[in-house]
């Protein structure tokens, strides 16, 4: 189990190749306007930087040195600022993901209630290690740190998006499956055990409607 | 499992009696029209409209509450909001309410956020009022984006019926609400870096003088505090400050969001007074040990504050001065309940790991301290580590303490020195013997 | 006055310095790094820790409270402060690493932490000698190191533009390169990417750094992380002499340094002059030093049978003075230059005054549109204020070329410009009159017609005065030597350039790249004296000040005043 990684930082590509077309490349009318509403929020222009770089993020699937300059452009901030933030952040994608990237917690309470087995089963089942795509581009593995759900330790996110909770081998069949079919998991409602007791369960009736945070692949948001 | 043998009382109070005000059991009470019939959105009415309240008056009672910040330092909350300077006409000031909830072992605020949204804009609401703030920048982190739409829904909401905005419920008092999204940085959860973040700059902590209330977002004077800090305040307005004074113990009272997790059967978010026993929580709250093992050791606070020994809880309550004393902090009373077969090791490992991780890189000791503390316990853990390595480990943690603009070195050193000194025997079981003493070098 | 006690000292303060830029201006020296005075302050080195303590103030009297000995009582902040980012206060008492053993620890602390992923590169690093990185752990750093692991690899050879090269291992994340782009020349092309110790700065992908300041970060990194392309490996630091002088690529007259070994100009890096570049300079300056080096002339040449052949001094001094002679004297063309220093082209226009020519000329050098509102101006050359102070004009083109036309130009004596290069005149208008000329570089296009051909000393070997585009005087020493000997460049070359010339007895003397030029000050007294004509032969300090007493819009230029800042002049209207 080596958690180091080798502690060698690569040099990202000075010149690098265009990955969207000329058509591709851009901002549409509601997109632009979008970011315009964004900017209003803030006194300055850098301010709608982060939410900028979401939404071109949902819109391209990841931020290439091209998109990240585009929406630099768009806000008319210097394009050195916007690719300072975005690499700092780790949620924003530099490089292009799987269709489904699983990020699987492994920090504190999840490391003590069994996420490195999690991540060692979903790596076996996928045959790929963490940090890696599988071959048909469906699946990146990432172990994360701590996303905010210790209670239902070990659990998952998948592409910034849905938890899922309670991960359990026969769970992780599941997720594998129906995303294989296209299907993102449900948005899950933790009940608190306090309400388990008082309310006999959940106490939202409307969890189930819930639509979940999605990226959507590449061909289909251009579409 | 450690039955209680009665050493201690709790400072709680009756709470298995206690009724939850902060998640009261609602069904759907996170809508706004449910949340309005029980009561939701009074505070913000009375502090508005009722003449008996002004600014400096929700300030004055909020400090009497004696409300400590609760994300994590502790700090009076009644007492930073009066930090603010005289209002400067036409000048905006601005609140950030952080609900960067980062903190491994820490996740309260995402059910808070879940389940009584209003609580926190009403809050929010009701802060601004009491500092006169043009804006309030919510920062949710960004992995909670399915929590953030749900914000965001219900902000829409409230904009439309007029309880935030221009002329608020039909009064001269406006204010606005931003909900800023995250991506992905633990650091972003420091109170300036938060700022930082919010401007659209890297995330880099800034140096404190000076401080947020004199210069904050875009040099005007800024407050932070944390979700669940802010969604007592229309509590204390509603029902007094010395009701919420008499919650729990003197010093550090109120309702508190208790996260517990770990090796115990029933994990999760608990609401209960502060000054609960510890040994109340694990063994009567969340159902007792996993498995029925016997408790090894708790990290009462998320994981940068020292972790204590199962024989170190002994009437030991949750609240800041008790845990104080016991030799560890309140922190975001994010509780992780570690059983006997727990590797110690293995645990400070990842916790290094954690810290490496999520520095930002500004300052030296702590960006090059953290990795350092990493390989070391690492080594360690791999069976590679020399006994000097320990006497190293504490000797960095000295070095980076105290040393950095922000307390992430801090909070990375707290943890390696605690576990190491509490738990020494298991450390040095795993080191090979060693011929050099430790700090061979001056 | 408030008062400061700095290690049981106290100080007095003036204004409302920060504690550090305090302690380096009253010579208490704390290490640091990441501080620059003209930049915002980050305070993320956390090198200059200090331990700080300001007096208890009663809360209702604000009186200070002392103790029984009548002493303020001092209440010392919990945690260690950086020095750099406090205001000094009245009353104010700061321990630094000399007198508590906390902040020694905590500065060689901080230097530890710096060097463990910090490569091991000195042998091949650029910043050896003068890396503050170097001098600071060899001062304040513990011996040795405890660090038992594979350092962090980051990119090592990164070409950020042109003439700058990154090598991300050896940065230590002071952000004064990002801060520079953002703050002071705003290009913006620089930021710091990733986070943690993955931390490095690096232009954005597709974007070069190739703005006009982009080597000034060269000089403010602190570690060789940012070097040279052009310097990288040509020479130690402590190989080179360096002579403080200014630059002569505009009319700006930036203050420089002149890096000199064997006699060769290696670099040029900026010197301070808060009234002038302040800590700056533009690349097109740095990188015009190759012009002292190449295509220097041989020695003095004169034309016999339609070639040029090279002389002794005496006998070019001769052949000038007959040319002289075999022409109607009053209607020589006398030319100065720009280029040239105030002495030069005083001197010239005294010998144009006794022989009884008209009032010498000079040629312009103005490209329009290449000023930027800083350190890069319009004019292409150092002095050309400095001539139209002394009642040299720039050249009327069509007046010239009418009496040249008109056989009212018998001669002309050019020094140390180009008029066939600059397109005043072409060979044929000059090929049948005589022509004298101190040329500065083989490649000077109307050597193709000159009669006699005085090589001129450039800049940086001779002594003088300049006068930049604000009115500001600056005086030049010599940093190349020449090869002809002349006391004035001797002594003004001094101690500093010694023991790197060594005596001829050393192994390590060096005879070479010796140009055979002399200062055209020393030039023009010997051809006026072989016309029979006296000019002052005074040294170039005489000669100024002389200057300064008779010619209006020179008052107050000695270079006593001048010094190493130079003397702001009056500014003058029109001149006579």
């Amino acid at each position: 189990m080596v958690f180091i990684r080798q502690p060698i930082v690569e040099l990202p590509d000075q010149d690098p190749e265009r990955i969207f077309s000329d058509d591709e490349l851009v901002f549409t009318g509601e997109e632009k306007e979008l970011i315009g509403r964004f900017q209003k929020q803030y006194p300055t222009p850098e301010g709608a930087v982060m939410k900028a770089l979401w939404l071109a993020q949902e819109k391209f699937g990841f931020l290439p040195p091209e998109v990240i300059r585009l929406t630099a452009d768009e806000l008319g901030i210097p394009y050195s600022l916007a690719y300072g933030v975005a690499t700092f952040y780790t949620q924003y994608y530099k490089e292009k993901m799987g269709r489904y990237v699983l990020d699987v917690c492994t920090c504190f309470s999840c490391q003590m209630c069994g996420g490195y087995d999690m991540l060692h089963l979903l790596e076996k089942k996928l045959g790929i290690h963490e940090g890696e795509t599988t071959d048909d581009g469906l699946f990146s593995i990432q172990e994360v740190e701590c996303l905010g759900a210790c209670g239902t330790a070990p659990m998952l996110q998948v592409t910034n998006g849905p938890y899922v909770h309670n991960l359990t081998e026969d769970k992780l069949d599941g997720l594998i499956e129906s995303l294989r079919a296209g299907k993102m998991p449900p948005f899950v409602s933790v009940t608190l055990p306090q309400d388990e007791d008082e309310m006999d369960g959940n106490r939202r009736t409307d969890a189930e409607a819930v639509e979940v945070y999605q990226t959507p692949p590449r061909g289909l948001a251009m579409e | 499992m450690q039955p209680s043998n009665g050493a201690g009382t709790t400072k709680a109070g009756d709470w298995r009696n206690y009724k939850r005000v902060l998640l009261p059991p609602i069904r759907d009470l996170h809508q706004l029209a449910v949340y309005e019939k029980n009561g939701g959105y009074t505070a913000l009415r009375s502090v508005l409209t009722d003449s008996k309240w002004d600014p400096k008056k929700v300030t004055d009672e909020v400090k009497a509450s004696g409300l400590r910040g609760r994300g994590g330092a502790g700090f009076s909350t009644g007492m930073k909001w009066s930090f603010m300077p005289p209002v400067e006409p036409d000048k905006p000031r601005y609140l950030a309410c952080n609900g960067d909830e980062s903190e491994p072992g820490t996740f309260k605020d995402r059910q808070l956020m879940e389940y009584n949204p209003h609580l926190v804009f009403e809050g929010i609401l009701i802060a601004a009022y009491a500092m006169s703030i043009s804006t309030t920048y919510l920062y949710i982190r960004g992995e909670y984006a399915d929590w953030i739409k749900h914000m965001e829904h219900e902000l829409e909401k409230i904009y439309a019926r007029g309880f935030v905005g221009k002329n608020i419920m039909k009064t001269d008092f406006s204010t606005e609400i931003v909900i800023h999204k995250g991506a992905g940085a633990y650091i972003c959860g420091e109170e300036t870096s938060l700022l930082e973040s919010v401007e659209g700059k890297r995330a880099y902590p800034r140096i404190k003088p000076p401080f947020p209330a004199q210069k904050g977002l875009w040099a005007r004077p800024t407050t932070v505090n944390n979700v669940e800090s802010l969604a007592c305040a229309p509590l204390i307005v509603n029902r007094g400050s010395e009701w919420f004074a008499r919650l729990g113990p003197a010093k550090h009272p109120g309702p508190v969001l208790y996260g517990i997790s770990g090796h115990v059967n029933r994990p999760g978010v608990y609401e209960y007074p502060t000054g609960m026993l510890i040994t109340d929580l694990i063994d009567h709250v969340a159902g007792g040990m996993r498995g029925g093992k016997k408790l090894k050791a708790l990290v009462p606070g998320g994981a940068s504050v020292p972790v204590l020994r199962a024989d170190m809880i002994e009437g030991v309550t949750m609240d800041a001065e008790s845990l104080r004393e016991a030799g560890s902090m309140m922190g975001t009373a994010g509780m992780l309940i570690l059983d006997e077969d727990t590797d110690m090791v293995k645990f400070l490992r990842r916790v290094t790991h954690f810290y490496h991780h999520e520095t930002c890189g500004q300052c030296t000791p702590c960006r090059e301290g953290t990795g350092w503390l990493e390989n070391l316990v690492t080594r360690i853990d791999d069976g590679e580590g020399n006994l000097r390595d320990l006497d190293l480990l504490l000797d960095l943690c000295d070095q980076m303490e105290g040393r950095t603009v922000c307390a992430l070195a801090d909070g990375a050193a707290w943890p390696v020195r605690n576990t190491i000194k509490r738990f020494r025997d298991e450390f040095e079981a795993k080191c090979r013997k060693s011929i050099f003493a430790a700090g061979v070098v001056a | 006055m408030p008062q400061v006690t700095i290690d049981n000292k106290v100080f007095d303060v003036e204004g409302q310095p920060k504690l550090l830029q305090f302690c380096l201006d009253v010579g208490v020296e704390l290490p640091h790094f990441c501080y620059h005075p003209a930049m915002s302050i980050p305070a993320n080195c956390r090198q200059c820790l200090v331990q700080i303590g300001t007096p208890v103030k009663d809360r209702e009297t604000g009186e200070i409270k002392r103790d029984d000995n009548g002493d303020p009582i001092i209440q010392y902040f919990p945690k260690l402060m950086t020095s750099c980012s406090v205001d000094v206060s009245d009353g104010m008492v700061v321990k630094t690493h000399r007198s508590s053993d906390v902040v020694d620890r905590a500065q060689k602390d901080n230097l530890e932490f710096l060097l463990i992923n910090h490569p091991l590169d000195c042998p091949i690093c650029d910043q050896a000698g003068h890396c503050p990185l170097q001098i600071q752990s060899y001062k304040y750093g513990s011996e040795g190191s405890r660090f038992e692991f594979r350092k962090v690899h980051k990119p090592k050879k990164v070409m950020l533009g042109p003439r700058v090269m990154l090598d991300a291992e050896r940065c230590i994340n002071c952000t004064r390169c990002t801060r520079f782009t953002d703050e002071i020349s705003k290009s913006h092309q620089l930021t710091i990417i990733e986070r943690g110790v993955r931390n490095y700065p690096l232009t954005p992908p597709g974007v070069v750094f190739d703005e006009p300041y982009s080597m000034n970060v060269i000089d403010i990194c602190p570690v060789g992380a940012l070097t040279s392309v052009d310097f990288r490996f040509r020479a130690r630091i402590w190989e080179m002499s360096s002579t403080p002088s200014i630059t002569v690529t505009n009319a700006k007259g930036s203050n420089c340094e002149y890096w000199v070994r064997d006699n060769l100009v290696l670099r040029i890096t900026p010197r301070q002059n808060r009234k002038v570049n302040e800590y700056w300079l533009p690349d097109e300056d740095r990188t015009a030093y190759h012009m002292f080096n190449e295509n220097r002339p041989d020695g003095p040449q004169v034309r016999r049978e339609g070639k040029l052949m090279r002389v002794g001094w005496q006998d070019a001094y001769r052949a000038a003075a007959d040319r002289l002679n075999g022409v109607d004297r009053s209607k020589v063309l006398f030319l100065g230059s720009a280029h040239a220093t105030v002495e030069d082209n005083y001197l010239l226009k005294q010998l144009a005054e006794a022989i009884g020519a008209d009032v010498p000329v000079y040629i312009p050098h103005v490209e329009p549109g290449k000023a930027d509102e800083w350190l890069v101006t319009d004019d292409r050359t150092p002095n050309a204020n400095g001539c139209e102070r002394l009642g040299i004009h720039p050249v009327d083109e069509a007046l010239i070329r009418s009496k040249l036309e008109g056989g009212e130009i018998e001669a002309v004596y050019v020094m140390e410009d180009d008029p066939i290069g600059s397109g005043l005149f072409s060979e044929d208008e000059l090929r049948d009159i005589p022509v004298i000329l101190h040329p500065y570089h083989t490649t000077n296009e109307t050597l193709a017609v000159a009669d006699v051909a005085l090589p001129a000393a450039m800049v940086v070997e001779t002594v003088g005065t300049y006068v930049n585009v604000d009115g500001r005087a600056q005086r030049v020493r010599p940093a190349k030597a020449i090869q002809g000997v002349n006391r004035t460049l001797m002594m003004e070359m001094g101690a500093s350039r010694q023991d790197k010339h060594g005596t001829p007895f050393d192994r390590w003397h060096n005879e070479s790249n010796r140009i055979d030029c002399l200062p055209s000050w020393q030039v023009l007294p010997e051809i006026a004296e072989s016309l029979g004509l006296a000019l002052p032969k005074g040294s170039p300090k005489q000669l100024m000040r002389q200057i300064a007493e008779t010619v209006d819009g020179f008052e107050g230029a000695t270079y006593d005043a001048m010094g190493l800042s130079g003397v702001q002049l009056v500014e003058v209207g029109e001149i006579a």
